[in-house]
């Protein structure tokens, strides 16, 4: 795993376009602070993400990003099941 | 890698593509159109194009923001830079789309306070960290990104920021697909929807598709594996005459999207009567601008923007591109005078542009395509 990244940051990457799109990144949740959450990407990467949209959320729970922000949760049965 | 791997199988996504073979009918040529610029993306950096039958086409639409920014809204964001008072701050792609008189780059080159973020919240916290400066956010995208947006504007007013406005930039996605739907010029058989403005949105907003256009509509996840199964959805339905909405994704799209965040935006934003988008012109209610409780955050009244409309370069035909009735390769300056180092039109800019994903990712493919050979 690299680095934690600075928490105020957000550099969580991603191929295709990261910047404007719809793009969506899955991050797992690390951890919950207030109105934001540590998460961390596939590669490892850790960003503080607001998940006032997607709230409440739990540790462990699978979110999906877009230019930190979560927008949407990614459903764990099927996320198994494929 | 979880959530990435298990849709990138190579030996399940060639399955896949021989199910897809086996629904065609050889008689027929399909036209599916990915609205969004992340699937023409992932269409060219895997080569999808190449595993689907010959008679199966895929047709780039209007879903890349950047791309179909009109250059008079790029010329606003620009003079709203160069104030002295300001910092502006907008995604990365945004520095290079070409305005009338350059791009933002060329104006940051020259002095002004530009700073690229990934997120409109990291703009807040300049906002906060500068208070003796305006910092200004350009917001662009889709129901994507509108939510961030809307919840980063609700922080600032909770926060009781006055340094602190949004040049907003956000559109819609429906009315610039029925907007194509409308166009004489353009037959399609059915749409890949966007997986994650989905997210946000839901299915039902696509409904009219069937409904109204008797256009069959899968929405997709963004792996090459989600892609090949939305196609094979798609030609199912096609083969055996339904005509719906179906959810491919439905891993990360619920049917009635987030209510949370349809609620921020409902808060935070208002339709626009109407927004020029390049290439496809007006369309009426494509676009957010902010509602009447958040006046305050508005750069557009801050620094009370002319609303000025710029004509596209002569020679850039990204209006036909945008509209799927052109394959980038067939503008008369892609390659040459219009490059991703040197672009003359926005499709060239953003990795999801059109031009730019075939330039990068579809030059095997591009060296296939003969010019006009298709219908
Ligand atoms: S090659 Fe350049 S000018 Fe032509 S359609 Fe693409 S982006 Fe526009």
């Amino acid at each position: 795993m690299r680095d934690a990244m600075p928490a105020s940051y957000c550099t969580l990457d991603h191929d295709g376009c990261v910047v404007c799109a719809d793009a969506g990144i899955p991050v797992r949740v690390v951890s919950v602070e207030g109105d934001d959450a540590l998460c961390e990407d596939a590669a490892g990467n850790r960003a503080q993400i607001a998940v006032e949209l997607v709230a409440p959320v739990g540790t462990g729970e699978v979110l999906l990003t877009h230019g930190g922000v979560a927008i949407g949760r990614v459903a764990a049965q099927e996320e198994d099941s494929q | 890698m979880k959530y990435v791997d298990e849709f990138r199988n190579g030996a399940l996504a060639r399955a896949v593509a021989a199910e897809i073979a086996s629904v065609t009918d050889p008689q027929r040529h399909y036209k599916v159109m990915e609205v969004c610029g992340g699937h023409t993306h992932t269409i060219y950096r895997h080569g999808i194009k190449d595993l689907l039958p010959d008679q199966v086409e895929l047709v780039h639409g209007p879903g890349c923001p950047v791309c179909v920014l009109p250059m008079g809204r790029v010329d606003e964001g620009i003079e709203i830079a160069e104030r002295p008072e300001v910092i502006f701050t907008c995604f990365g792609d945004m520095m290079r789309v070409p305005g009338s008189k350059g791009n933002l780059l060329e104006v940051k080159a020259e002095g002004a306070d530009i700073r690229m973020v990934y997120s409109p919240l990291d703009a807040l916290r300049i906002a906060r960290e500068n208070p003796d400066r305006e910092v200004v956010f350009y917001a662009i995208g889709f129901e994507t990104t509108a939510p961030s947006t809307a919840l980063t504007l609700q922080r600032a007013k909770k926060e009781g920021l006055r340094n602190f406005s949004v040049f907003c930039n956000h559109v819609t996605i429906v009315p610039p697909v029925r907007a194509l739907l409308d166009s004489p010029d353009l037959r399609l058989d059915g749409f890949i929807g966007p997986g994650h403005v989905s997210t946000v949105i839901g299915c039902r907003p696509y409904e009219f598709m069937p409904h109204d256009y008797g256009k069959p509509c899968v929405v997709a996840g963004f792996e090459p594996l989600d892609l090949l199964q939305s196609v094979l959805m798609l030609m199912r339905q096609l083969g055996e005459g339904r005509c719906e909405v179906e959810n491919q994704y439905g891993r990360a799209v619920p049917w009635e999207g987030n209510l949370q965040a349809l609620k921020a935006m409902a808060e935070v934003f208002e339709l626009r009567p109407y927004f020029e988008w390049r290439g496809l012109g007006f369309i009426a209610q494509s676009a957010l601008k902010l509602s009447p409780a958040y006046t305050d955050f508005d750069a557009e009244v801050r620094y009370t923007t002319p609303g000025v409309r710029v004509a596209d370069p002569k020679a850039c035909q990204c209006g036909e591109v945008l509209k799927g009735v052109l394959k980038p390769p067939e503008c008369k300056v892609f390659g040459t005078a219009c490059t991703p180092e040197r672009p003359l039109g926005a499709l060239m800019v953003s990795s999801e542009g059109a031009c730019a994903a075939y330039y990068n990712f579809g030059r095997k493919s591009f060296e296939k395509v003969e010019i006009g050979s298709r219908p």
